[in-house]
């Protein structure tokens, strides 16, 4: 499984991505339940954010969803920044 | 320093938290200039507990209208996400041990200030809405936002972003989005969202130009300074004096803002592009500010509010009608043909911006 993320916005408005490739990993089993979850909820479009919010798609193989803060789930945010943080 | 425990030098070394807080206290604005001065001279609690009670018995109370003191609420959410997070300092309170605390509450003081005493308008609502924060939201946070109601700010990873609250300019852009939104109430995409952005920059600029005592000529004109972590190469996230150049970094990149419709970034990320965008009304306002010389918030910052809460910005305004409208709300003011006319008239045409 390969999810991807992308963050946009934020008040410094600097984009970041990553990427984790679970094949192989030994911890693969709790990332694609974690990534079912987090991509389980989010609408396929770009919700409208808020002022300065960073807003975030979420790819998990051939699927995506968009999400934004403040208004993320607790497994969208959890996803986000364990990708941003790994994958980077 | 002082007797106060947790207490540290904030947005710079010359403005501390307290006295921020404290001149926000002061009603005539004829006194609390010399006032601040002496402030900033001294600094001395005992001075400023003289100033302000001198000021407070001079005052009467009026119920009927807004308080000309701010209704803050300081809240934590313990690197957690749920919103608003423990209360920790309310209105009044004296400081604590948590110097992110107490930056937060001095720096809502010192914006509530500015749009008091130089544009007579009680807090973000014009009405005296209380004044909420949220800080140390979520773990490591990157980030500072306004959500509608509230501001929220980040620790910061601290290899790059360090706490949000540190500088005064942050606080004073994010407070400001609650300004937009209960005047001209930008659409926050595309060219009405980067003007939604610049206004914040603008006025979270003039707070901290208004706090420190700077004209024009001795402002950075940098919005973030003090943000970005030893060793990140860069002075701040934006320059308004010169779009683009505020940092370039092998971790953060380029600073991609343009200063000049040459340069406009066509893209659908970041709302549009509104962090970057901003980068041309940015670098419009510090013309016509630098043109006119002295303290910015009392010219240029009086044409920029009039237009913010004149009611004929429209939501999904241009880059154009923004400018247009500037110049109108100078010509107003301060007269046809006049250096104000002027100034602002050619600081829009040196940013490529044509008004129709
Ligand atoms: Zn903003």
């Amino acid at each position: 499984m390969r999810i991807q993320v992308r963050r946009t916005g934020g008040f410094a408005g600097i984009e970041r991505r990553g990427e984790v490739e679970t094949s192989g990993r030994p911890d693969a089993a709790e990332w694609h339940a974690l990534a079912e979850r987090a991509v389980a909820s989010g609408p396929g479009t770009p919700p409208a954010g808020v002022p300065d919010g960073f807003s975030y798609r979420i790819t998990v193989d051939d699927r995506t969803v968009y999400c934004a803060d403040p208004r993320l789930t607790e497994d969208q945010r959890t996803l986000v920044s364990r990708v941003l943080k790994e994958g980077a | 320093m002082t007797t106060h425990g947790g207490f540290q030098p904030v947005f710079c070394t010359v403005v501390p938290p307290h006295v921020l807080d404290r001149l926000a206290r002061s009603d005539d604005p004829a006194r609390s200039g010399p006032a601040r001065r002496t402030l900033r001279r001294d600094g001395e609690l005992r001075t400023l507990r003289q100033v302000t009670t001198e000021f407070r018995l001079a005052a009467e109370p009026d119920t009927r209208a807004p308080s000309d003191q701010p209704a803050r609420t300081i809240h934590d959410a313990g690197h957690r996400t749920d919103l608003p997070g423990a209360v920790v300092r309310r209105e009044g309170e004296p400081p604590g041990q948590d110097a992110t605390v107490n930056r937060a509450y001095s720096g809502l003081g010192a914006t509530f200030d500015l749009y008091l005493r130089v544009y007579g308008r009680h807090s973000i609502d014009g009405e005296g809405l209380p004044l909420v924060a949220t800080v140390h939201y979520d773990e490591q946070y990157d980030n500072a936002f306004w959500n509608g109601e509230q501001m929220v700010f980040g620790d910061g990873d601290g290899e790059v972003f360090l706490d949000f609250t540190l500088p005064l300019d942050v606080i004073g852009h994010e407070l400001t989005h609650g300004v937009t939104q209960h005047t001209a109430n930008l659409t926050y995409y595309g060219q009405s969202g980067a003007l939604n952005e610049s206004v914040s920059d603008v006025f979270g600029s003039l707070i901290k130009q208004y706090a420190l005592g700077q004209t024009a000529a001795e402002a950075d004109w940098l919005i973030g300074a003090g943000l970005l972590a030893p060793g990140v190469t860069g002075s701040a996230l934006r320059s308004m004096k010169a779009p683009g150049t505020a940092y370039d970094d092998d971790v953060l990149g380029k600073d991609p803002q343009p200063a000049t419709m040459a340069g406009y970034v066509r893209t659908g990320r970041d709302n549009g592009g509104v962090h970057i965008n901003s980068g041309i009304p940015n670098h419009a306002f510090y013309l016509a500010a630098a043109a006119l010389g002295g303290h910015a918030w009392e010219k240029a910052g009086q044409i920029w509010y009039d237009v913010l809460t004149g009611g004929e910005l429209a939501e999904r305004a241009l880059f154009a009608d923004f400018a247009g409208l500037t110049v109108k709300a100078a010509r107003e003011r301060y007269g046809d043909g006049g250096d104000e006319f002027e100034a602002v008239r050619k600081a829009w045409e040196q940013v490529g911006v044509r008004i129709l």
